[in-house]
Parts: C-alpha cells; sequence; structure tokens
C-alpha cells in the first residue's frame, strides 16, 4: 500500500491509515484552523491592520455578550437546515449542491401560503408554513431526484442549475412582475408582500426566534435517523457501494430520491423559517448570500457529522456577523469570506493526513 | 428594427460571449483530463480585480492582462494541489476557490488606493484590423471589428479542438479524463498532465476575468462577474465538451442579454428574468437528453473520471 515501492527512489512517500487515532482527528482541523487564520493575518498586516486587534473584536462582536451572541445564533438559523442538507445527502456520496435553490423555492412556498393563509390562527399558520417551506425544497430537489433517476444527469450540474433557475425565479416574483408575493404598495422600490403578524415565529432569547431550536431539534432527529434508522443504514451501504446496496436488496433509485427529497426539505425549511422568522416577507436579495453553499462547507468542516456541523455553524455565523464591526475598524468585509474560504481549505487539506500518513525515507531505502 | 441594428448587436454578442468561451475552454480542458473545477467564478474574479489593479497602477493594459492570467493560475494551483495530490472532493475544493476568489478580490477592491473605479485612459483593446477591413458592410462589424482577444479566443478554440481530437497528447488528455488507471498503465502521466490542463483552465478563466473587468466593464466592483463564471460552468455541459460548440453556446448564452433589450424594443413582453434562466433550462434539458442515452452519453457526456481522484496505489 506504499507508492515507495513504484518509486524506489522516493524520499517521501505515503501510507494509508487504517484509521486516524483521535489525537490527530483532533490535532488536524485545529491545526487547519490555525493555518488559516494565519493566512488571513498576513492579508491583514499587508492592509496594515493589526490581526490581533482584529480577531478579539470578531469575538467580541461575535460572541462577547447577549446581543452578540442572539445576532450570531440567528445567523446560524439558516445555516444549520442547510449543512445538515448537505450532510445527509452528501453522506451517501449524492452531491446535492443546491442548497441555496431549495431555500429559495422554500422562501417562495412559504411566504406564498402564509400570505394565503393570513386569516388562520397562530397554531394552524406556523405549521403549515413550515411544511410548505420544506416541500417546496422538497420539490425543488425531487427535480433532481428524477433527473437522475430516470435520465441519470449529474446531480452536481442539475442541483447547481436549478439554484439559478429559483434565483432568477424568485427576482421573477419581485422585481419583474406584479405577483402574488410583491407588495403592491411598493412602486419605486419593489418588496416582497408582508405576511401576517401572527405568522411570525416567537422569540425566546432577545431577538432570537425558535426557528434556532427547530434547526437544533432538525439535527438531533438527522442525527438519530442517520445512526439508528434503517434508512440511515441503508444510504450508509449505498454510499460506500451502491453495488453492495443492490446485492442486499436495497432499491439504489428509492434511496436517492428519498435522500434528495430529505436534504431538499431541510435547505427547503432554512428558506422558511428566514421569511417567518426574519424577513416576514419574500426578499430575494437577503436570500442570495449564498447560504447553501456555506452550509457545504460547514458540513464538510463537520465531516459530514449532524451535530458536530451546529457548533460549526454557529462558528462561520460569527465571523459574518462581525464582518460590520469589523469594517467599521477599517477592516474590509471581505476578510471575513477569505478567512471562510481558507479554513474549509485548510480542513480539506487536512483530510488527507486523516487518511495517509507521510513517511520519510532515507534514499535508496524501501520501508 | 432595421438590419444595422440586428448587426451591430449580435457584433456586441461576441464581445459579450467572450469571457465566458474562454473560462469554458479553460473548464473545457481541466473536465477533459479529469478535473472538475467549480471555481471559475472565484478565478475569474480575482483576475479580474487584480488585473484591474494592476493596469490602473501602471497604466499598463498588457501588464494588468497578464497579471490576470497568473492570478487565475495561481487559484488553480490550490485547486490542483487539493483535488489532484491530496485527493480532495473536487467538489468542495472547487467551492473553497469560489469563496476565497470572492473574498480577495472583495478585499483587494476595499484595500487597494486609489480606489478601483475609473479606467485609466487608453487601457483598452481596440480593433485589431485595418479599417479597409471593419468598413465593410455585414462582415466588417461581424468578423473583422474585433480586438485581439477575441481574435485569440477563436484561435484557441480551433487549437483546442485540433488539440483534443487530432493529436496524440490531445488523445492521451481524453485517456487521463476517461479511465486513469489504464492511461497510467499506458505510461501517460496522469498526475502531470492534470495539474497542467488545471492551471491552464486557470490562466484562461484569469484571462476570461482580467478582459471582463480592464476591457468589457472598465471598472472593479464586488462580484463583477455576476454568475459568469457559472454560465461558463454550464457551457460546457451544453457543449458536451467539444471546443467549437462551446463557441457557438457562449454567442448564444451573451446574446441572450442582447436580445431581452431587443425584444423590448420590439414590444415582446418576455421577462428579462425568463430570459436569463434559459441557459441553465437549456443545460439542464441538454443534459437529460444526452445522459439518458448510452450512445449519446458515451459521445456527449462528461469523461468518465471526471471528479474521481486517481492514487496509483490503490488501484
Amino acid at each position: 500500500m506504499s507508492t515507495a515501492l513504484d518509486a524506489p527512489k522516493a524520499r517521501l512517500h505515503l501510507e494509508a491509515r487504517e484509521r486516524a487515532s483521535l489525537t490527530v482527528r483532533i490535532v488536524v482541523p485545529i491545526v487547519s484552523i490555525l493555518i488559516a487564520s494565519i493566512f488571513t493575518s498576513i492579508a491583514m498586516v499587508i492592509d496594515g491592520h493589526s490581526p490581533i486587534d482584529a480577531f478579539v473584536e470578531i469575538y467580541h462582536s461575535a460572541f462577547g455578550g447577549k446581543n452578540p451572541l442572539v445576532r450570531t445564533l440567528l445567523l446560524s438559523t439558516p445555516l444549520i437546515f442547510t449543512a445538515l442538507a448537505a450532510a445527509v445527502a452528501f453522506r451517501m456520496k449524492i452531491w446535492n449542491i443546491g442548497g441555496d435553490g431549495q431555500l429559495m423555492m422554500g422562501a417562495v412556498a412559504a411566504s406564498g401560503i402564509a400570505i394565503f393563509l393570513s386569516g388562520a390562527p397562530f397554531w394552524i399558520l406556523i405549521p403549515v408554513i413550515l411544511i410548505a417551506g420544506s416541500l417546496g425544497g422538497l420539490l425543488w430537489a425531487g427535480v433532481a431526484a428524477v433527473l437522475k433517476v430516470f435520465f441519470k444527469t449529474d446531480e452536481v450540474i442539475t442541483t447547481l442549475m436549478l439554484t439559478f433557475i429559483a434565483s432568477h425565479y424568485m427576482e421573477y416574483l419581485i422585481f419583474g412582475s406584479f405577483s402574488y408575493w410583491r407588495d403592491p404598495e411598493s412602486s419605486t422600490y419593489a418588496t416582497g408582500k408582508a405576511i401576517p403578524e401572527v405568522a411570525e415565529l416567537p422569540r425566546f432569547w432577545g431577538r432570537l426566534h425558535i426557528g434556532f431550536l427547530i434547526a437544533v431539534g432538525a439535527g438531533l432527529l438527522v442525527w438519530w435517523a442517520l445512526k439508528s434508522s434503517r434508512w440511515g443504514y441503508e444510504t450508509r451501504v449505498i454510499g460506500d457501494s451502491p453495488t453492495a446496496g443492490r446485492y442486499a436488496g436495497m432499491s439504489v433509485s428509492k434511496n436517492i430520491i428519498i435522500v434528495l427529497c430529505v436534504s431538499g426539505a431541510l435547505a427547503g425549511l432554512a428558506g422558511a423559517v428566514e421569511v417567518v422568522g426574519i424577513n416576514h416577507a419574500l426578499q430575494p436579495t437577503a436570500l442570495q448570500t449564498g447560504v447553501g453553499f456555506t452550509g457545504i462547507i460547514a458540513a464538510s468542516i463537520a465531516r459530514m457529522h449532524p451535530l458536530m456541523l451546529i457548533p460549526v455553524a454557529v462558528f462561520l455565523s460569527g465571523l459574518v456577523s462581525s464582518g460590520t464591526s469589523l469594517q467599521q475598524m477599517g477592516i474590509p468585509i471581505d476578510i471575513v469570506l477569505l478567512l471562510q474560504g481558507l479554513v474549509l481549505l485548510f480542513v480539506a487539506a487536512g483530510e488527507f493526513f486523516l487518511h495517509y500518513r507521510v513517511r520519510y525515507a532515507p534514499r535508496g531505502e524501501v520501508a | 428594427m432595421n438590419d444595422t441594428v440586428l448587426i451591430l448587436s449580435l457584433a456586441t454578442t461576441i464581445a459579450a460571449g467572450t469571457p465566458m468561451l474562454l473560462a469554458a475552454l479553460g473548464e473545457i480542458l481541466a473536465e477533459r483530463s479529469g478535473v472538475m473545477n467549480l471555481g471559475i467564478e472565484g478565478m475569474m474574479l480575482i483576475a479580474a480585480a487584480s488585473g484591474f489593479w494592476i493596469t490602473s497602477e501602471t497604466e499598463s493594459l498588457a501588464l494588468g492582462m497578464l497579471t490576470g492570467i497568473v492570478a487565475g493560475t495561481l487559484l488553480a494551483a490550490i485547486h490542483a494541489v487539493l483535488a489532484v495530490s491530496l485527493r480532495v472532493n473536487q467538489i468542495i475544493s472547487g467551492l473553497a476557490l469560489v469563496i476565497i476568489g470572492t473574498g480577495l478580490s472583495g478585499f483587494l477592491g476595499d484595500a487597494a488606493t486609489p480606489k478601483l473605479t475609473g479606467r485609466p485612459p487608453g487601457a483598452r483593446f481596440t480593433s485589431l484590423l485595418p479599417e479597409a477591413l471593419t468598413d465593410l458592410p455585414v462582415v466588417g462589424p461581424l468578423v473583422f471589428d474585433h480586438d485581439i482577444i477575441v481574435y485569440l479566443s477563436w484561435i484557441f478554440v480551433a487549437a483546442t479542438s485540433y488539440f483534443l481530437f487530432r493529436t496524440r497528447p490531445g488523445l492521451a488528455v481524453w485517456a487521463v479524463g476517461d479511465d486513469p488507471a489504464t492511461a497510467d498503465s499506458a505510461g501517460i502521466p496522469v498526475i502531470a498532465f492534470r495539474y497542467g490542463f488545471t492551471l491552464l483552465g486557470g490562466a484562461l478563466a484569469g484571462l476570461a476575468g482580467a478582459y471582463l473587468s480592464i476591457h468589457l466593464i472598465g471598472t472593479w466592483q464586488d462580484s463583477l462577474t455576476s454568475g459568469l463564471g457559472w454560465i461558463a460552468f454550464s457551457l460546457v455541459i451544453f457543449s458536451g465538451w467539444r471546443p467549437w460548440r462551446a463557441m457557438l453556446a457562449a454567442y448564444v448564452f451573451g446574446g441572450l442579454t442582447t436580445l431581452g433589450f431587443t425584444f423590448q424594443i420590439l414590444g415582446f413582453g418576455v421577462p428579462t428574468d425568463f430570459l436569463a434562466m434559459l441557459p441553465f433550462v437549456l443545460t439542464i434539458v441538454v443534459l437529460a437528453i444526452i445522459s439518458s442515452r448510452p450512445e449519446a452519453a458515451r459521445r456527449f457526456g462528461a469523461p468518465a473520471a471526471l471528479g474521481k481522484s486517481f492514487a496509483r496505489e490503490s488501484r
């Protein structure tokens, strides 16, 4: 199992690890995040800022106190959903990268039904809206699922294309037409029609709404389902080897459809929760921030673990939430994106060292 | 609407489609070797920002374009190290590129002093050919009245097509992208090929980004590419990984924007949002048609080992 056999002169060679030890599994991600921070610091120093001040400010404005923490947790809520959406699919090696589109369609469905049912009481409205949101995301991912099962299309491409279609559709609903979703009062600057006040999610800690609790609950549910249910077992087997799954009598097509639908429903919930929790209307620009892609980052850093991705999502949201304070210090807000990208990069690269051990062998010596 | 307007808008379409075409050509080469790079948007952005910055500093068009090419290549190098050597999932690595490219370009745009706004006078491409040719009716504006980058893109189309379909190393690229283990047995350096074509893809995306910011738009703003990199990605699939089709498709996709204005002038009520959707809808339709038929999939489908990392020892 060593490349040294192929190239006897190699000084460095790779050895596959059977299983990474716990120390390695903890040290590698931490070192990865440190390296990402160092690179970001270099960018800040070049721009004439003190990285230490910046990191202290990031901590204070993201996690230091109730208000900053609430803001961070609010930002993390849709991210937890989209990260779960990515984790569910990616674990079965179904590459749903269209979380953003599913989120948008979830928001379209949720806001539509919220406006339609404006007379209904609170305890009917909220569940119906959340179900509608997840159905919106489910159907949008379902398009990719049906195309994959019946037309053998690559879901990487279809889910990505469906995201851009959803994005333009949403813009059409608000900016490009006088649709049901658009506020007829708004003429100079188009906005979405406000949902009824009773449909707004209740808040329990400052501005923090129960959407955050639903997201954490969804994480627990997904964790349990993947770990303990028959469905979770089947997705694991098929993810490892579709052929093995087929021989064991599992329907691969059925599982592809289910996994994509579950994934889409989770992303759709992100959209619904944003509508009833934050925007209280269909606001295209608020939903085009790339939370779906960031969800893939969060899930990857958490190595697709449905519970681990929650703290990762909170951490990444903290970075975003500190962006405006950094800007007040004169540090460009995009430094946050850069840091996020670098963390992903180095964590992904670090993954390699969980699977392989790099050995140094003196010339001529074959391990 | 008279013919002149039609011809002029077609000519504009060619310029507008050029960044997409260049980036798509680069992606075709990378994907043919088995490396999917979702980071086109990131590579174009970093090239657009850094190229524009250097051109404003030095007032040199050539230096700016060169910077863009280098920046795109460097970002692609990250992808190559991650995806080819470290065997990271190519989707995740590509997305990292998008985020880093967006972040770094935005950072650069904000940090640059003086601010990146106006293009230095004279820092744009002019028509390459003499007036005797550009003044000709119809073919003048359509064929002869273009700048050097447009002609370069045409040469690249012909060259990549010839390379991929008619030369031995070109066929080796197919082998590397379809069946790296067999290519490796045949003595083709799989890793070197994948590195080379990923970097080339980055260089072309960089050229596209710099051309866009310096020449076509003439300023820098955050997320200047506004999804062009993603359209280039879809172009690759739409074209069935073939350069000539990519060229045609780039102009069709590029023309959709122009078409929107034309429809408005003519009084047709086609919402621009639906025109903007069209490239993505068409890509899905074409992909479904090709993928569902094994014969078509073999000819126009993705390289068989696209997105899969190659490790000799786990063969």
